[in-house]
């Protein structure tokens, strides 16, 4: 998260019309600067970002340190691929660039893509580093593309003479099947940045791994981090409430076969695992449960198996179950034929065979299934002592 | 110590400015990072003898101090070794963020060769009329005594006055300390 500006030196000579990398050399340049760009605008908001190339006719800016992403892409368009690249001029006026930059406590960096060969002398690269240091510039090199005598060894040099404490870097870069950009990802020019950019790297690195050209959920987080977090968040609720339903489907079948006993036994643990909630959710969940409790007996254990399970998860999620019931309770039909095969014993015992850790031959649960046959009476007598109990709770 | 700051006194009006050193917009370029500024400012580092500030790249050093409000600037205290201390010394008043390539661009406020009495501790005494309204100082140390590669500076201290209070009562006498 450390507040930089940084200036990018492309190198557009006629070295990069050559395809051992990516689609061109200069294709492979462009999207990595590109994800350099990404990198730093999203590890801290206020880094500004400017490109320069050195070949072509002379060295140009082409725009100065901005934190605006777009212009910086905007002007990697219609570059042209021509002449020879001349470092130590790159780097000189990307120095004086950051010289000017607006915000003086930015930290100075300079990116250098050095893929054609490097003309230069030694001494004159040390000289030009050392004068890095002097003013606190950190400087990163890329050595792609050609590599011809002493190229690696000067690169070096130049290193060495900026280097101050490890904050300069340089990576070599060989031809192969992996993309420019995605090497570059695991170096240090990226997981340098700090965690920003390396939480950065880390998400593009997957998406790139998995072959996905875009991001989880199809939406690039750093064109649009709103959308992609409302994304990620939806999901995950989702899930939860599939987990949810899930669950008090099975915790629904496997209390449908207990009895009376067991279903207040549940409640009363419902009731106080509400307790240990929040106030105000305990008090949501008791008045749900009390209202549930008057209504029509046929009805009952569904509502309450219902709104014990949903409760303890979600008070709003027991609240909109509540109302929902309310009203499928009107209509006495739908209810009459649940409680008509709650009645019916083979329905019971099938459901009960087919749960993994009950044994429809124990006892306990013949006795319980024995209980449910003679239902609604002696229930509704239990639940309604059960209701001025909780209101006591309360 | 206190033999050599009785020997060195100076008017009593005259306050050491430590402390109203903006700590947080101190910043020095060509320091080298295991021997930094605060050794040679700060109380009690820039004593230690042992503490140096050293120059890294070349031998040239270029010390900005933005203060806490706005001061005079009545003379300079700077130590070091026979051989590796500063020699040439520019000052600038009120400018901001300067660079190495900037230096001669504009003329100081002032400059001082120092001797070797200047190193064990005599001050520096500035022409006071070009530091009557200084919100930062910038120090440049253009070489040293010896040519050599690196600069150590063991001490540097700034006497001067406030501008908005001179309250006589209030200043610290430069004998007690």
């Amino acid at each position: 998260m450390v507040l930089e500006a940084t200036m990018i030196c492309i190198d557009n000579s006629e070295w990069m019309r050559n395809g051992d990398y990516g689609p061109s050399r200069f294709q492979a340049q462009a999207d990595a600067v590109n994800l350099i760009c990404g990198a730093k605008t999203q590890s801290n908001p206020e880094n500004t970002v400017g490109v320069l190339t050195m070949a072509g006719k002379g060295v140009r800016v082409l725009v100065t340190p901005t934190s605006d992403l777009g212009k910086i892409l905007a002007c990697m368009h219609g570059l042209e691929i021509g002449g020879e690249m001349n470092l130590a001029a790159g780097i000189q006026v990307a120095q004086l660039a950051l010289k000017h930059r607006q915000n003086k406590k930015q930290q100075q960096r300079i990116i250098v893509f050095a893929g054609s060969p490097v003309k230069h002398e030694k001494k004159t690269l040390e000289m030009i580093g050392k004068k890095l240091k002097k003013n606190s510039v950190t400087l990163d090199i890329v050595n792609f593309g050609e590599d011809d005598e002493g190229k690696t060894e000067k690169l070096e040099a130049l290193l060495a003479a900026v280097n101050n404490n490890d904050t300069s870097h340089i990576v070599h870069i060989p031809a192969g099947p992996n993309a420019l950009s995605d090497v570059l990802l695991s170096t240090p020019i990226f997981t340098g940045d700090g965690e920003g950019g390396s939480g950065f790297a880390a998400s593009a690195a997957a998406a790139a791994a998995g072959g996905i050209s875009g991001f989880e959920f199809g939406v690039d987080p750093n064109l649009d981090p709103e959308l992609a977090l409302a994304l990620r968040v939806s999901m995950e609720e989702e899930r939860a409430r599939q987990e949810a339903a899930a669950k008090k489907a099975a915790e629904e079948s496997s209390k449908q076969e207990k009895g009376g006993e067991e279903q207040d036994a549940t409640m009363t643990e419902c009731a106080s695992e509400g307790a240990s909630e929040a106030d105000n959710k305990k008090n949501e969940f008791l008045q749900a449960l009390a209202m549930s409790m008057d209504e029509p007996a046929s009805s009952h254990d569904l509502q309450d198996t219902e709104m014990s399970d949903a409760a303890t998860e979600d008070p709003e999620l027991a609240l909109a179950l509540q109302l929902s019931v309310q009203d499928s309770a009107k209509d006495s039909s739908s209810q009459s034929d649940m409680s008509k095969l709650l009645a019916d014993q083979s329905f019971v015992s099938s459901i009960l065979a087919s749960l993994p850790g009950v044994d429809p031959n124990d006892p306990s649960v013949k006795e319980v299934l024995a209980s449910m046959q003679s239902q609604s009476e002696p229930q509704q007598k239990q639940d309604e002592d059960k209701a001025p109990k909780e209101e006591d709770k309360k | 110590m206190s033999a050599a700051e009785s020997a060195t006194a100076i008017h009593r009006n005259q306050v050491d400015l430590l402390d109203f050193i903006d700590w947080s917009g101190v910043e020095c370029l060509n320091q080298s990072s295991s021997h930094p500024l605060p050794n040679a400012l700060k109380q009690g580092y820039r004593e230690d003898e042992g503490l140096n500030l050293e120059s890294d790249a070349d031998e040239q050093l270029l010390i900005y101090i933005p203060f806490t409000q706005v001061i005079k600037l009545h003379s300079i205290v700077v130590m070091g070794s026979e051989e590796d201390g500063p020699k040439t010394v520019k000052l600038f008043a009120n400018r901001e963020h300067m660079g190495f390539s900037n230096v001669s661009d504009f003329p100081p406020s002032d400059t001082a060769v120092l001797s070797q009495d200047n190193l064990k501790g005599k001050p520096v005494v500035v022409k006071y009329v070009k530091f009557q309204n200084v919100r930062s100082l910038t120090i440049f140390i253009e070489d040293n005594q010896s040519g050599s590669e690196i600069t150590k500076v063991q001490k540097i201290a700034l006497y001067g006055s406030t501008v908005e209070t001179t309250d006589m009562k209030g200043l610290k006498k430069i004998e007690d300390h």
